[in-house]
């Protein structure tokens, strides 16, 4: 006993915390979990078998919000990025690679500032604001088909589901107004209101000939719809429709040239003035987060979703990594090392003067490349979700891309402009566009019928 | 006209921008290459009418930091005759040291006329070299050889004619030891102290004879 005195006498402070974490990690550690999985597994297995549409719905919501904040972070490094470059800047470039934390800074930035609270403000509806303004925003993705089989929820009516959440926003633009307690957050908040309102008719409008096409409100079915050749995706039969949609739903996420509820230049972000610190961060992001959402449903809708524009001709994986057995525990175990050694050799003979450990370095970062590379290959050719995925993906950043470009060179319309455009014009074409898709389903009916 | 052309023609534009190179110069890593006493060029500005945008605010006369700047006119409503600064100011500016500041003329004090020298043996000497300036030295020591010291105006044509800076003929003629700028000292010219010489003379010999050799001539 003794000497176990002794030897724990000779340890420092920091010892005598880290052995016990060590014996836990090591012997207590396995252990537990050992009796986890032969207890309580089976009981944890079953509760959430039997429980299968909330265990679903809870993955999808953390997804969503785990999602929802690199998109964010994205979009606005590349609006801070492409609208330097079309103003012939550079941009960000201080902040991590390309100035690509530029971001993940502005994020921290508004956490740490003071988060202010005007004096005769409703403090209830002034806190929850911001929160209806991004939940509202977060929770459209729930629908959103971003692969096939990865979608949170199938809803048979998502479609509506879509316009009666996204509504919503208005709501929380309007009580933000209001709960300021400042006349000119009231007017931005009304301001908002009756643009967002006034979109929301066209924009509803709009997809109702698609749906009629479709024959289905289920985003995933519309999307299933449009598969092989790109000549199947709904913006060659609903082009007005498909047009309508884009300056709806432009108006819709408040992005330039429809961008006064917050003009940034002329009446000081309107219904978020008196907005600051992170509740004003909530508002800001639920705007990317928007950008995002209605590009993705533009890529739904009208643009193929998730399938490829053409069909790909199937490539087989030519070896099913399963059948090689212990030969695959070998392979993963010594492919980083023999490659490593592979792309260091041949930069270690050509360039003399590289010292051995560069050359390793080097190596080791090609074969990261590679190994990268050859995974996301072997998912996207073997997983039909990934592929779905990275064409999903391309095509909704492609269109947050001309979002990005429109912010860069319109000019703001005018409110009456607005109003007028909105009910003079996008409503009499989304209702012409209506009449004329069910005129024409009807007379090819008639036809196929006769 | 298309409607809409117009917006299509606005987004072909900034996707031309897009791929330009880039106005932005990197500083402090990257420095633009501008000499360190630039500071722009001075000029006034005509608006669409073809008036002078020119307010006469003397916000220039007044940040000009070399004082260059002079400035008079009329104010904005056509009333007033104005200039720029105090009178007192005029006097310091028209000092040597403004003047030289702000890049007029300036007398040099120190400037001596030199003295005209027949050049037709120098035509011959440059002659014979065929003007080159790569013989200089050999140019340089004929020179002293005819005229017995190099005058400024010898230098000046040799500088004017071989096309040679004058400072670099004037660098190599002061380099060289026997190359000399002034007249040799007048030895064995018996001036107006003859007198004085003679009892010089004498002195000498009696030191002479007191050491035990001969000192000989004048040195």
């Amino acid at each position: 006993m003794t000497t176990l005195n002794r030897a724990w006498g000779n340890l420092t402070l920091t010892g005598k915390v880290l052995l016990p974490l060590l014996f836990l990690l090591l012997v207590a550690g396995p252990i537990l979990i050992v009796l986890i999985a032969q207890f309580v597994a089976p009981f944890l297995v079953d509760l959430l078998g039997a429980n299968l549409g909330i265990v679903r719905f809870v993955v999808a919501v953390t997804g969503v919000l785990l999602f929802s904040i690199p998109a964010a972070f994205i979009i606005i490094y590349m609006e801070l990025k492409v609208i330097a470059r079309m103003n012939l800047r550079v941009g960000p470039n201080r902040i991590g690679p390309a100035g690509a934390a530029m971001s993940v800074v502005h994020g921290l930035k508004v956490l740490m500032k003071e988060d202010f609270t005007p004096t005769g403000a409703d403090h209830l509806v002034f806190t929850i604001a911001p929160v209806i303004v991004f939940l509202t925003a977060v929770m459209t993705f729930l629908v959103i088909p971003f692969g096939p089989g990865l979608v949170g929820q199938d809803l048979n009516i998502g479609l509506l589901y879509l316009f009666a959440v996204g509504g919503m926003s208005v709501v929380g633009l309007l009580i933000a107004g209001w709960a300021s307690t400042n006349k000119y957050s009231l007017l931005g908040g009304l301001r908002a209101a009756a643009q967002v309102v006034s979109y929301e008719i066209p924009l509803t409008l709009s997809v109702v000939g698609l749906i009629l096409l479709a024959g289905t409100m289920s985003l995933n079915q519309i999307a299933g719809q449009q598969a092989g050749w790109f000549t199947n995706w709904f913006v060659f039969r609903q082009p007005l429709g498909a047009l309508i949609f884009f300056i709806a739903a432009t108006a819709e996420a408040n992005r330039t040239p429809f961008d006064l509820s917050e003009a940034d230049s002329e009446i000081v972000a309107g219904f978020a003035t008196e907005y600051s610190g992170m509740r004003f961060g909530f508002l800001f992001f639920a705007e990317y987060v928007n950008v995002f959402i209605i590009s993705a449903l533009l890529v739904t809708l009208f643009f193929g979703a998730w399938n490829a524009p053409f069909p790909f001709p199937q490539v087989e994986v030519a070896l099913d990594p399963g059948t090689l057995g212990i030969g695959l525990l070998i392979l993963i175990a010594a492919a980083p090392v023999v490659l490593t050694l592979v792309f260091a050799a041949p930069i270690y003979l050509i360039r003399s003067s590289t010292p051995a450990w560069q050359a390793l370095v080097l190596g080791f970062v090609l074969f990261n490349v590679v190994a990268i590379g050859a995974v996301f290959g072997i998912a996207y050719a073997g997983l039909d979700w990934m592929a779905g995925l990275v064409w999903f993906m391309g095509k909704s950043f492609a269109f947050v891309f001309v979002f990005v470009w429109m912010r860069a060179t319109f000019p703001r319309v005018r409110i009456d402009q607005l109003m007028g455009f909105a009910w003079k014009w996008l409503l009499p074409a989304a209702l012409l566009n209506l009449f004329v898709t069910a005129a024409a389903i009807v007379v090819v009916d008639t036809l196929k019928a006769g | 006209m298309i409607p809409g052309i117009g917006l299509v023609r606005g987004l072909s534009l900034t996707l031309r921008r897009f791929f330009q190179p880039k106005a932005t110069i990197q500083w402090p890593e990257v420095r633009a290459d501008v000499a360190t006493k630039f500071r722009g060029r001075l000029q006034l500005l005509y608006d669409e009418y073809g008036t002078l945008k020119c307010e006469t605010c003397f916000q220039c006369a007044q940040a000009c930091p070399i004082e260059c700047i002079d400035m008079g006119g009329m104010d904005t409503k056509g009333r007033f005759h104005v200039h720029w600064g105090a009178p007192e100011t005029y006097d310091e500016r028209r000092e040597e040291s403004a003047m030289r500041r702000a890049g007029r003329p300036v007398a040099d004090a120190a400037f001596t006329r030199f003295g005209a020298i027949d050049l037709a043996p120098l035509d011959a000497i440059l002659e014979a070299h065929d003007y080159d300036p790569k013989d200089m030295l050999a140019i340089l020591e004929e020179t002293q050889a005819e005229y017995g010291y190099l005058p400024v105006a010898s230098l000046k044509h040799i500088s004017r004619v071989t096309g040679a800076w004058y400072a670099m003929i004037y660098g190599t003629a002061t380099y060289y030891r026997h190359l000399r700028f002034e007249p040799p000292a007048v030895d064995n010219v018996p001036a107006a102290g003859e007198a004085h010489l003679a009892a010089e003379q004498a002195y000498r010999s009696s030191l002479g004879a007191s050491l035990g050799y001969d000192q000989g001539g004048a040195s």
